[in-house]
């Protein structure tokens, strides 16, 4: 057979190779993880487990307590409403800034538009696509570490932290729609006697900027079930809420930044399908 | 001549599209606007000393520790972190398949939007994935203690979410024509889905896995703040030490282990779609 199709021969030798080698660290990690990693004096797959986490609904629910759980009181439902706000607005501040970040440099990663250019295009199209890169590799969470260094605490250092890591997703997505997008327009305005900015300008941004709007509307969904993360370390909105709730064990009021969390994601999910419907 | 009535339609379309559009940018520009409000100006933007930790932090990327100490650290994270993602992920593989399977109704020829059972399992991939991983590791861990299995059932719950919701969605958008034969022929839906529906969705199903599993790595990284031992566990504590120099040379780390992933998956697309 492979003496038939030498060229298929090859290609499936690295197929192969690459579903061995996913195959020996797939393996490798369970051993790994119910094995030889750390592990506490009992074992996970136990009674004691079980118990533990029963105990731990229980406490989440407010079972066995003397106080009303938070979330039967409507004077902790409107003191946390003040949070839930401004996580909101560090969601739209933190997708917004990523959003013009990304609008004012994803033309200069696009492959098809930076060819050809010669070498300034060539070393701008590579400098851009790193910072993308690093952008989007670095967590949400570790930016934040690094922000709350820099700003002073508030909604603004979360944001940025989001800001910086969705700009890498943003650009890298919008770049690809530019990419794959129908050139005829672009071409048709050269060929009318349009010069290369005004053929970008015209021929490229009505078709992208559609796309645009619906990949922004898509993160803006995942920005905000991330805005409890950053929140963790940089003092903002319900995520301080749910550390402070967690490191003092307060577990009922766990429970309420967890409802308010689904009460904002549905809200964000269900503006975003009504914007997506006015851009398109 | 005839190209009178077409111009004129367009004309007519185009005052419509350009309102919803408008109202779009004013909405966006409304937020931003609403957004920027809420910020404390006031306070002071910048911490006391902010951009002089700035400044040390641009100077520490430049010169990552790589003393033989660190680097053995960093080994030891990076597989931890690596072996977190590909149990994790495996795992969501097994929640999310079956439950996206269900959720798309394509295994019964009558099965509505309002079939109980299918809208039982949209439900639950959405409250799945609507808890981030981190907050999942979180009660995990206060609930039964800093085992590793915390992280990997913390990142596979809301992935299985994830990949459930895409699985259902490609079984969906599978086209009529091929099935229609496979029906005609006499074949079950059961039948359909593994000869008609599954050899087509697997591509894009492999590719949309390698995503996920980059993905994966960079949260099993932001799951070990929590206690768990990883990437993210090494570089929180170097951060807290203000030792930005040994934090520099764990997230260089997860990066160059992120662009290997991307690597590996782009190589092996390219092999299997063309």
């Amino acid at each position: 057979m492979s003496t038939l199709r030498p060229i298929e021969g090859a290609r499936i030798g690295f197929v192969h190779v690459s579903i061995v080698v996913g195959l020996v660290i797939l393996v490798s990690s369970w051993v790994f993880v119910l094995g030889w990693d750390r592990q506490p004096s009992f074992s996970f797959f136990s009674t004691e487990t079980a118990g533990r986490a029963w105990g731990f609904i229980q406490d989440l629910v407010g079972v066995g307590r003397t106080s009303e759980p938070a979330y039967a009181q409507l004077s902790e439902w409107s003191r946390t409403a003040r949070l839930a706000y401004d996580t909101l607005a560090m969601s739209v501040l933190a997708i917004m800034i990523a959003a013009l970040g990304a609008l004012a440099t994803f033309m200069l990663g696009a492959r098809n538009v930076m060819g050809g250019g010669g070498l300034p295009a060539g070393v701008t199209f590579g400098l851009v696509r790193a910072t993308w890169a690093f952008a989007r590799a670095v967590p949400e969470l570790v930016w934040a570490l690094l922000a709350v260094f820099v700003f002073s605490p508030g909604i603004l250092p979360g944001a940025i932290a989001l800001a910086i890591h969705n700009y890498g997703v943003l650009s890298k997505l919008a770049a690809e729609v530019v990419e794959g997008m129908d050139t005829r327009p672009v071409e048709a305005l050269r060929s009318a006697g349009a010069g290369r900015r005004k053929a970008l300008i015209y021929g490229v941004l009505p078709q992208v900027l559609p796309r645009f709007m619906t990949y922004l509307l898509y993160r803006w969904e995942v920005v905000i079930r991330t805005t409890i993360v950053v929140g963790f370390v940089a003092a903002g909105g319900l995520g301080m809420e749910f550390r402070l709730a967690m490191s003092n064990f307060h577990y009922t009021t766990v429970s309420l930044v967890l409802m308010w969390y689904l009460v904002l994601v549905l809200g964000v999910d269900t503006a975003s399908a009504g914007l997506r419907r006015l851009a398109r | 001549m005839r190209s009178e009535p077409v111009e004129m339609t367009v004309l007519r379309d185009q005052p419509r599209l350009f309102e919803s559009r408008r109202v779009l940018t004013l909405i966006l520009m409304g937020a931003l606007a609403w957004s920027l409000l809420n910020v404390g100006w006031r306070d002071g933007v910048l911490h006391a000393g902010g951009l002089a930790a700035l400044r040390d932090m641009g100077g520490a990327l430049l010169t990552p520790d790589l003393s033989g100490e660190v680097l053995a650290k960093l080994a030891g994270s990076v597989w931890r972190t690596l072996a977190y993602a590909f149990a994790g992920l495996s795992l969501a593989l097994v929640i999310g398949f079956p439950l996206g399977l269900i959720a798309s109704g394509v295994l019964r020829a009558d099965s509505g939007r309002r079939d109980p059972m299918r809208w039982f399992a949209r439900l639950l991939l959405a409250g799945l994935r609507s808890v981030h991983e981190l907050v999942w590791a979180w009660l995990f861990v206060a609930a039964v203690g800093l085992f590793p299995m915390a992280a990997v059932l913390a990142l596979a719950l809301p992935y299985g979410g994830i990949l459930g919701r895409v699985f259902a969605e490609l079984f969906q958008d599978v086209p009529d024509g091929p099935l229609r034969a496979l029906r005609s022929a006499g074949a079950s839906e059961t039948q359909v889905f593994w000869h008609g529906r599954l050899p087509f969705v697997l591509s894009d199903a492999l590719s949309y896995m390698f995503y996920r599993l980059e993905c994966g790595i960079r949260s099993a990284t932001v799951l070990s703040f929590v206690g768990l031992g990883g990437l993210g566990f090494h570089i929180q504590v170097a951060l807290a030490d203000l030792a930005y120099s040994r934090a520099w040379t764990f997230i260089l780390g997860l990066i160059v282990m992120i662009a290997l992933v991307e690597a590996w998956s782009s190589a092996l697309r390219k092999r299997v779609t063309s």
